[in-house]
């Protein structure tokens, strides 16, 4: 959404150039983060084991022996 | 007689069934047969060896000399031995049950997990259910699968009900090296506690 209203702004100023298409990845690279963060809080403290390669990291993720957990 | 030969063929071909299953040669076709992981005698550590527990202490598994821990999830705990490379050439993990994985289900659950993860390849060669642990009884599975990264394994994969957790214990090395390792591996199965 917040990204949504910067687009939307950035079209009503478009004098703004650089400026704006700044603040605008400057807005993206805050989501993905916020989105990430909250990815790895969502497992950690809603399922225990971390999953998915962002997560864990742990020898299965990364080509070696598949470990025992029971999720993807 | 003429008619002697085809009424033989069953019976001849039951008898060698029913051999083979009693002398354990199981294969994906008998995924309940305890025979074929007569290996499995559950005991303590051996000298020397470490013991590596999960966080909770809810279980535990002795390891060999000169394998070491490695970074393993939260929850978890995993021991390997390296090769020169950093390749994993053993591995042992424990880990709480946290999925739909049952003892009922694991010969099926285990493999199809595997190629959930990405795994390729993946063969089951054999399975067992109610077999005896230090702490309870479980269910095994052996197979084995081309990871993502092209480096092929074997496993045995058993889950464990014990009187207060339920634990997966994980014990692979490539197919290589498994004639090597196959004796530690299963001693640390049979340590599981």
């Amino acid at each position: 959404m917040i990204t949504r209203i910067l687009a939307a702004g950035a079209i009503a100023l478009g004098s703004l150039g650089t400026f704006t298409g700044a603040a605008i990845a400057e807005s993206g690279h805050h989501t993905a983060a916020h989105a990430a963060k909250h990815h790895r809080h969502h497992h950690r403290s809603h399922h225990g084991i971390p999953q998915h390669t962002r997560g864990d990291k742990d020898a299965d993720n990364n080509g070696g022996p598949s470990d025992g957990d029971g999720r993807t | 007689m003429a008619t002697a030969g085809p009424d033989r063929r069953p019976a001849a071909a039951s008898v060698l069934a029913a051999a083979l299953a009693i002398a354990g040669c199981g294969s994906a076709g008998a995924p309940h047969s305890p025979g074929t992981y007569s290996w499995l005698r559950p005991a303590a550590a051996p000298a020397g060896w470490q013991v590596g527990r999960l966080p909770s202490r809810a279980a535990a598994f002795a390891y060999p000399r000169g394998w070491r821990p490695i970074r393993t999830d939260p929850g978890t705990f995993s021991a390997a031995l390296k090769g020169r490379d950093g390749q994993i050439l053993g591995y042992l993990n424990a880990t709480p049950r946290s999925g739909a994985e049952t003892l009922a289900n694991w010969a099926r659950f285990r493999v199809a997990h595997n190629r959930e993860e990405g795994d390729r390849s993946v063969v089951r060669e054999s399975a067992a259910s109610g077999l005896r642990f230090r702490s309870g009884t479980g269910s095994c599975v052996t197979d084995r699968y081309l990871t993502s990264s092209d480096a092929r394994y074997r496993e045995i994969a058993c889950i464990v009900r014990g009187a207060h957790a339920t634990t997966v214990i994980v014990a692979a090395a490539p197919p290589a090296d498994w004639p090597r390792l196959a004796p530690q591996l299963r001693r640390a199965v049979s340590s599981f506690s």
